[in-house]
């Protein structure tokens, strides 16, 4: 066997080690490489930035904790600025296993903020029946949730004052890690209730959503880990999206290296199987 | 009997189907009006649905628990949390806590389930790395094409990459504004048409398969 061969057939372990220590390392030693805006995040960012003070924002926190990573600085960094920006925050999820840690960040930004519950926001939950949730606010916000997550009524709220359906709100951002997720709230959301749309997804999920994006479907797209460290400078609080840029930029380059090295290797190997007359696995 | 399991869903999905499609063009408030009580029928259908899924689940695992069939160790745990997640869950109203403090269901969801969930999204990244060094060779010049386009969107999306080579942040956008874009575009377009197209044979009953197939 010669040594592309044998390179070929590498032990996945030491794969493993190498992306261990490629997501490690900088995340011990930072290096803190500038990272540009992209249109898409701006879009959402711009949006929020031109919404006049009491204007209602709608966050749907649509994943669960196996999008945390990505999706959760996302949520941090757009709740900090809804509240900075003195937005009444309606927030809800359409995940019932994201239930708990949506609550968790809409209570954690709010009390950094010095937000009230009930008051400056709102924390809806979940309710069954997937997008037609979405359908059910566009017609009556208070039929699809009559009680919000700590069990308070909804009607009467001072945060939902001149709030009877999605017509009323004036921004509203879907953070999706699948179905039902942004595509959902532009077929049954936006679509009839006719309110602007913004997108926050996993970064597997993004070039998915693009055609959206570029028919204006919705204004802007956050997209995974990259577009939550850029939101986090756009807003200038650096959070876990900023942090976690190096470890993504060392992985991402380990695989290219690894891509490149195997392809090198195999066309090494079919070059002395063409001279031998053999094949190559 | 056949008149109640063929004949009466078929005239309940002809009916329902020609209405709620003609629905969304008619904006008068008897129309929202049927709309929001049908969309309140949809969320209860939504919360029995739950109902069925979790009960089918019990049942498919406890067929295996009692076959001892292969595999039946993990039935075993699985009705063993799904079982202890549902008593806890009652025990603590639903809520993951009371007043700031944590319940045990919250115990359980903040240090069982987001680690555990954590844990098998965050491995994918070790394996997409070993498959892609084992599987992505240009093999043909439709493979070529595919990797040069995955190695400039994956240096364009992160700082370094941008960094390393100022183009490729460009570049990656060009691709998954202009190729990416058009190609899901058409994907979309073409899964669009099929499904007004089966939709429209299951509300005129030329698609029955969704009535199951038992004996009439």
């Amino acid at each position: 066997m010669t040594f592309a061969e044998r390179m070929l057939r590498i032990d996945r372990r030491i794969i493993f080690l190498v992306i261990g220590l490629c997501t490690l390392i900088p995340l011990l030693y930072p290096v803190g490489l500038p990272i540009k805006i992209s249109q898409e995040v701006r879009g959402v960012y711009d949006h929020i930035e031109s919404l006049p003070e009491g204007s209602v924002f709608l966050l749907s926190l649509d994943f669960d904790p196996a999008s945390k990573p990505e999706l959760h600085p996302q949520s941090i960094s757009l709740l900090r600025h809804a509240f900075k920006k003195n937005l009444r925050v309606i927030a809800m999820t359409l995940w019932v296993s994201g239930t708990g840690m949506a609550d968790q960040v809409v209570t954690q930004v709010a009390r950094e903020m010095g937000k009230e519950s009930g008051k400056d926001y709102v924390f809806l939950g979940w309710s069954p029946g997937g997008t037609a949730v979405i359908i059910n606010m566009g017609q009556d916000l208070y039929g699809a949730f009559p009680a919000d997550y700590s069990g308070k009524p909804t009607k009467g709220l001072p945060v939902l004052q001149g709030v009877a359906n999605l017509r009323d709100v004036n921004y509203a951002v879907s953070l999706g890690a699948g179905n039902p997720g942004v595509e959902a709230w532009y077929v049954f959301g936006k679509d009839k209730y006719k309110f602007e749309l913004g997108g926050g997804c996993t970064g597997v999920m993004a070039p998915g959503l693009y055609p959206l994006l570029r028919s204006g479907q919705i204004n802007g797209l956050i997209g995974g880990l990259r577009g939550a460290a850029e939101y986090e400078i756009l807003i200038d609080q650096k959070g876990k999206a900023i942090a976690g840029m190096d470890a993504q930029s060392a992985t991402h380059l380990a695989i290219i290296v690894l891509v490149i090295m195997c392809n090198l290797f195999y066309f090494s190997s079919r070059n002395r199987a063409r001279q031998q007359g053999g094949e190559v696995a | 009997m056949i008149f109640l399991r063929r004949q009466v869903p078929l005239l309940i999905t002809l009916i329902t189907g020609i209405v709620f499609a003609a629905q969304y063009y008619v904006p008068h408030p008897a129309s929202e009006q049927m709309l929001t009580s049908v969309t309140k029928w949809l969320q209860i259908i939504g919360g029995f649905a739950l109902v069925l899924g979790v009960s089918s689940l019990f049942q498919v695992h406890a067929v295996k628990i009692r076959r001892k069939e292969a595999g039946w160790g993990y039935s075993f745990v699985l009705y063993v949390s799904m079982l202890g997640t549902i008593a806890v869950g009652f025990w603590s109203n639903g809520k993951e806590a009371v007043d700031g403090a944590m319940t045990a269901f919250g115990w359980i969801y903040n240090f069982m389930m987001v680690p555990l969930q954590g844990t098998m999204f965050a491995i994918l990244a070790f394996f997409i790395a070993s498959a892609a060094y084992r599987s992505f060779r240009a093999r043909s010049r439709e493979a070529a094409v595919l990797l040069i386009a995955a190695v400039i969107v994956m240096m364009g999306r992160v700082p370094l990459g941008e960094y390393l080579i100022p183009i490729s942040g460009d570049l990656s956008q060009w691709i998954l504004n202009v190729l990416n874009a058009s190609v899901r575009r058409a994907i979309l377009i073409g899964v669009s048409l099929g499904t007004v197209a089966l939709s429209i044979k299951i509300i005129f009953g030329m698609e029955r398969s969704y009535l199951g197939g038992g004996k009439e």
